[in-house]
């Protein structure tokens, strides 16, 4: 992970050290680890799922997971990649059980193209997204992608994975994991200017209204 | 030099940032295409923008709520995945581990006082109304398998601790006692609003801030 690098103060028991006494039943060892790691994965939920209630009941079922296997653990990946592997799969599986269909993977990245998803008109005269883009904005486009995406979206450009552990975290090749990352990225500037017509339109609309009122 | 268009170059561009080792936009043909068009070098800049914009996100997360460890924890309890939960007989240690105190530095009569503040305030702030919400059962379900193994060790501490007491108390271990009475009500009054109100978030942070404040007491008194 390039962004974020955790710091462990004096005295605090080392992951592997954490993980050894876990994998023994040792409640602080479990402990510690779900302090080191919990903020990272109800983040990446509530990013995966836009709902706080949710996002608590699939940190606690990745961790609770993680927990029961834990004995398995022989540190052949990273902890944390290990961790996060189980978290996307706990988000997805549940996205899959609340849409209406079972959906493939593919069904839960790429848009159905013929029932009228996103085209892309090349070379068309393009709005530019004005500005820097605003926090609600962005997490309302982010909450519209395919769940395929998002995962990819929000693990390389919001939590700071690499393609590597990308493609371990969501076992894929890193072709697929950069593929996935560039098409969401598309999608979400589809989705921004979309918005920035509506709010424009909008904007016509309230001062042609006031416009008449005059 | 072969030309290239808006849907080859959109299509295979890579930010700098994610792979800094390459040099795009790679050819010439590429660059050449860049120089010309204003739409792909505003889809550069846009892309640029969102991936700025999503690495301020994780920083604008909100912590995790204290709840989903409670909850776990007693669910690794209940699965018997925890092996070494805490001696019949409690130290002072593993319940100041369990519950690290934020009043021990706080006199006697200032913690009572505080107490009963909260208590005026925890009456307050939760005679709103009552939300009606279809997984009530569920919250209560979930609050009471967390607070259940909380409350039973809390309750095995204090018999310990009342156990190990000489029979004449002085005047701080009395007032202690009479802290912990104050608290006990005070959780009963938590758990009344919880079973109320089970979604009540609010409710259910008191209720454990009300068995941190009793674990707290216990230890203090551990420590006469």
């Amino acid at each position: 992970m390039a962004r974020v690098r955790r710091i462990e103060t004096p005295g605090e028991l080392p992951e592997s050290e954490a993980i050894r006494l876990a994998q023994a039943g040792n409640a602080a060892a479990f402990e510690r680890l779900y302090r080191l790691h919990n903020r990272r994965v109800y983040s990446l939920c509530l990013r995966m799922v836009g709902n706080t209630a949710e996002a608590e009941d699939l940190t606690q079922e990745a961790f609770l997971q993680l927990f029961r296997k834990i004995a398995t653990f022989r540190g052949e990946s990273a902890f944390s990649t290990w961790l996060h592997r189980l978290a996307v799969n706990v988000v997805l599986m549940r996205l899959r059980k609340k849409s209406a269909t079972e959906s493939s993977l593919d069904e839960m990245t790429e848009p159905d193209e013929e029932s009228g998803g996103p085209r892309r008109d090349f070379g068309m005269p393009d709005l530019r997204l004005s500005g820097s883009i605003d926090r609600v904005n962005l997490q309302r486009a982010v909450d519209q992608l395919p769940p395929g995406y998002k995962a990819v979206f929000v693990l390389h450009d919001v939590q700071g994975y690499e393609h590597n552990e990308i493609a371990e975290i969501m076992d894929c090749s890193i072709g697929n994991s950069k593929s996935q990352l560039h098409k969401a990225r598309m999608r979400l500037r589809e989705l921004l200017h979309e918005s920035m017509r509506d709010k424009a339109r909008e904007d016509r609309k309230a001062a042609g209204n006031a416009g008449g009122e005059d | 030099m072969a030309t290239v268009n808006c849907k080859d170059f959109q299509g295979r561009f890579e930010l700098p940032e994610d792979s800094p080792r390459s040099s795009s936009p790679g050819d010439l043909s590429v660059q050449a295409h860049l120089r010309d068009c204003p739409s792909c070098r505003s889809f550069i800049e846009d892309l640029g923008k969102i991936r700025a914009a999503a690495a301020q996100l994780l920083a604008s997360d909100p912590e995790p709520p204290a709840r989903i460890w409670f909850s776990l924890r007693a669910e690794l309890e209940k699965e018997g995945l925890i092996r070494d939960t805490p001696s019949k007989t409690p130290s002072k240690s593993w319940v100041r581990e369990l519950f690290s105190g934020r009043f021990t530095a706080l006199p006697r009569p200032v913690l009572a006082g505080g107490y009963l503040a909260a208590l005026l305030a925890i009456a307050f702030g939760l005679s709103g109304p009552i939300n009606s919400r279809i997984n009530r059962q569920r919250w209560l379900d979930g609050t009471q398998s967390s607070t259940e193994p909380l409350s039973a060790q809390l309750t095995s501490a204090e018999k310990a601790s009342f156990s190990s007491f000489p029979a004449s108390e002085s005047p701080v271990t009395a007032s202690l006692h009479q802290n912990l009475e104050i608290v006990d009500n005070y959780i009963s009054l938590c758990e009344n609003s919880v079973r109320e109100e089970p979604e009540n978030e609010l409710a259910r942070e008191y209720l454990y801030e009300a068995y941190q404040q009793k674990a707290d007491l216990l230890a203090q008194l551990n420590e006469q």
